[in-house]
């Protein structure tokens, strides 16, 4: 027996420097970056936000712990991660969804959106935007607030839009949208404090300003554009930006992590790709928002744009290449 | 955590101290072969252990003693004095006679061949390693003696001497002095030779027609050749000054002199904090290429998980080669290593800045290098073989530079 030599140091390999940025922390100050929008939807529906929001949370959260401990996997919920699926997930939903909907829809985003690629990290598309999809295709009318909040005085431009034209839609000030007084998805529509989150993000470093500025830029060319076809059919670009989902997809759903490509042109073209998707979506499809479908559509592209990039340094060069070509 | 300014400006550093003398000598062999036997006497500069690989250095006693110990790793020595070997006749040749004399001598000629272009490297190689700055201050001497003596085996046609932006660097005469940004990792021989000729070279492959040597190599060089007997010091930073110190000098030595006390659990980096090696005990001895001592406390190290990598793309932002090192740390975590080469892993230079940026926390160098360690062997055409790991195992220490 080799008497180890005291004091016993630790080993490790270089480097021995780290920034501090932990996984935990990303998601809290993403979590932090949600707030005000949480607090605005709050204000905005009353006890009906926090039902939902508050039910998503910890159906996601639990989900997690029961996948967790079916696949004898190690605990993962205090990373944040199903915490902050399940919120982003409610803030699609309308403030008016049922129990079983919100329930459904968490669940399915933390199974079929994350747990199944292999947890954090494996998702091909953006986690919440699944659960969204399946509750949007499966329960269209609850999902829907033209059918479930007749009582609310607030106006849904991209429903008007859809089902009235242009001239119904007149009326809205982007102020007003801005403040957050539209129907849509509970937390998506609180404008102002999803930029101020935004910014937050930003400035913290924990995404790039490339990804939402090519989505914006998308919503407003494309926009744009159509307007100039036919200017009384379609409405401004900025509505299309300001209403519904546009500023919620440009700074939580199109960053999130895995899903998104990360060079800074493949994320400009990212950026672009949903967000003339979401126009597109919103002028041809059934669906009056287009905004998740649009980001899930890009997130198919990601694999593609990542494979824009520079040459590597000193090469391209494999071993392997060199050993067949000595060989023969 | 322990937070890193890469800033290479290093300011104003005091003269080159002198170290004490241990009382043993823990002479790292790595890739060596020992040549002598237990209870063997040796002196200052006595060889005690051939390299295995045609371009390293050969190995020698720092001082006067008795071999106690051959082990796998290292030769102890117990030190009884200071008697120095004859001053040896430097070869009037130069080219292959003076390089392969060198190479007896302990220097890695790995680099010494005939090109267009010397480069000096005077940009410190990590931030808080500044052993380069007393050289260039007050050996003037000792480097144009080294500097002479490469001139003789390169017979370069331009000279370039380069340094950081805001460190002092006198040149040399005939030679061109250039500045990069002082930022890591713009001290790496691979950016230095990108800055220079505009090549780009994978880690360990050399430069056409370059030759790149560290202001250090210059010294030691200058001191062989002003001696006439072989290599046995290195140039430390340990705190803020620079030290001479003795090779295979244990660690635990080092830091008692600094006044370091060292406590169980902390960690003793040989060298910088993003390169540098963690000795395994107090009694591991410093070897020619080391250059910085600095301890790390138990609860500030980096401690990396096996956390999923999360796709947020910090490495690949900040990597200076331009490579995905999430992606292929993911090949390497679950063995896929020849996918690892899809994604160019060979052009890793090994700087370790994306570890420092991972929000994950996973060892991401670790598992580069893991990767093409086994790269290496699953390519060699007759199978794995010593030389080939020993090889691998050099450019990734750092003894290759």
């Amino acid at each position: 027996m080799i008497k180890p030599l005291e004091p016993i140091l630790t080993v490790s390999s270089p480097p021995h420097a780290h920034c501090g940025r932990t996984i935990k922390r990303y998601m809290f100050e993403t979590l932090v970056a949600l707030t005000p929008a949480i607090i605005m939807a709050i204000y905005a529906f009353e006890l009906n936000a926090f039902r939902v929001l508050a039910l998503a949370g910890a159906v996601a959260i639990s989900t997690e712990a029961i996948c967790n401990k079916i696949m004898k996997r190690e605990q993962s919920i205090d990373d944040l991660n199903g915490l902050l699926i399940g919120l982003l997930f409610a803030f699609l939903l309308p403030a008016s969804a049922p129990w079983w909907l919100v329930t459904i829809g968490a669940a399915s985003s933390i199974i079929i959106g994350k747990i199944i690629f292999g947890g954090l990290g494996g998702n091909p598309l953006c986690a919440p935007l699944v659960g969204w999809a399946i509750c949007r295709i499966s329960w269209g009318e609850f999902m829907d607030t033209n059918t479930t909040m007749l009582m609310s005085n607030l106006p849904s431009p991209l429903q008007q839009l859809k089902y009235f034209g242009l001239e119904s839609v007149q009326a809205i000030k982007s102020s007003s949208l801005i403040f957050g007084e539209q129907l849509g998805g509970l937390g998506e529509v609180q404008v102002m404090g999803l930029l101020a989150g935004g910014a937050f993000l930003l400035i913290r470093r924990h995404i790039r300003w490339e990804i939402p500025f090519g989505f914006m830029t998308g919503i407003l060319i494309t926009g744009w554009i159509y307007q100039m076809i036919d200017p009384t059919t379609y409405a401004p670009p900025l509505l299309h930006l300001l209403a519904g989902g546009g500023i919620f997809g440009a700074f939580f759903l199109s960053t999130d992590t895995a899903s998104s490509p990360i060079g800074a042109i493949p994320s400009i073209l990212f950026g672009l790709i949903a967000g003339s998707m979401v126009i597109i979506i919103r002028v041809y499809s059934i669906y009056p928002d287009g905004v998740p479908f649009a980001i899930l559509l890009a997130n198919l592209f990601t694999p593609l744009l990542d494979r824009i990039r520079q040459k590597p340094f000193g090469g391209p060069y494999k071993l392997s290449r060199q050993k067949t070509e000595s060989a023969t | 955590m322990t937070k890193l300014n890469f800033s290479l400006n290093i300011g104003q550093t005091g003269p080159l101290v002198k170290g004490s003398d241990p009382d043993h000598l823990r002479i790292p062999i790595p890739c060596h072969t020992p040549i002598l036997n237990e209870g063997d006497q040796v002196l200052t500069g006595t060889k005690i252990a051939t390299a295995n690989l045609d371009y390293s250095g050969d190995m020698h006693a720092s001082m006067a003693g008795t071999i106690k110990d051959i082990l796998p790793d290292s030769i102890l020595i117990e030190v009884t004095g200071k008697t120095k070997v004859e001053a040896e006749e430097i070869p009037p040749q130069g080219g292959r006679i003076l390089k392969e004399w060198l190479r007896n001598r302990g220097m890695n000629v790995k680099h010494f061949i005939k090109a267009d272009t010397l480069i000096i490297n005077a940009v410190p190689p990590e931030p808080g390693i500044s052993v380069y700055e007393p050289l260039l201050r007050d050996y003037r001497k000792t480097l144009d003696l080294g500097l002479e003596a490469i001139k003789r085996i390169v017979e370069p046609y331009n000279m370039f001497l380069v340094a950081a932006k805001g460190n002092r660097a006198n040149a040399f005469a005939n030679c061109t002095v250039m500045h990069v940004a002082p930022i890591y990792p713009n001290g790496l021989i691979e950016l230095i030779v990108k800055a220079v000729t505009g090549q780009e070279i994978l880690h360990g492959a050399m430069p056409e027609e370059a030759v790149v040597l560290s202001v250090k190599d210059l010294f030691s060089l200058g001191r062989i050749m002003e001696t006439g007997r072989p290599l046995t010091e290195t140039i430390m930073t340990i705190g803020k000054q620079n030290h001479l110190v003795r090779i295979g000098t244990p660690v635990g030595f080092l830091a008692a002199k600094a006044g370091i006390s060292v406590q169980p659990g902390d960690q003793l980096i040989m060298g910088g904090l993003m390169r540098g090696i963690a000795a395994v005990n107090l009694e591991q001895g410093v070897s020619k290429t080391t250059n910085g001592l600095q301890v790390i406390r138990n609860n500030d190290h980096l401690k990396s998980r096996d956390n999923p990598c999360l796709g947020c793309g910090e490495c690949e932002r900040h990597c200076p080669a331009r490579i995905m090192p999430g992606m292929i740390s993911r090949c390497s975590e679950f063995k896929y290593f020849n996918r690892a080469e899809d994604f160019h892993i060979h052009s890793c230079i090994e700087c370790g800045i994306c570890s420092y940026w991972c929000t994950a926390q996973r060892p991401l160098l670790q598992y580069i290098r893991l990767a093409k360690y086994e790269l290496a062997l699953l390519n060699e055409p007759n199978g794995p073989s010593l030389s080939v790991a020993e090889q691998t195992e050099s450019r990734q220490t750092g003894e290759d530079e």
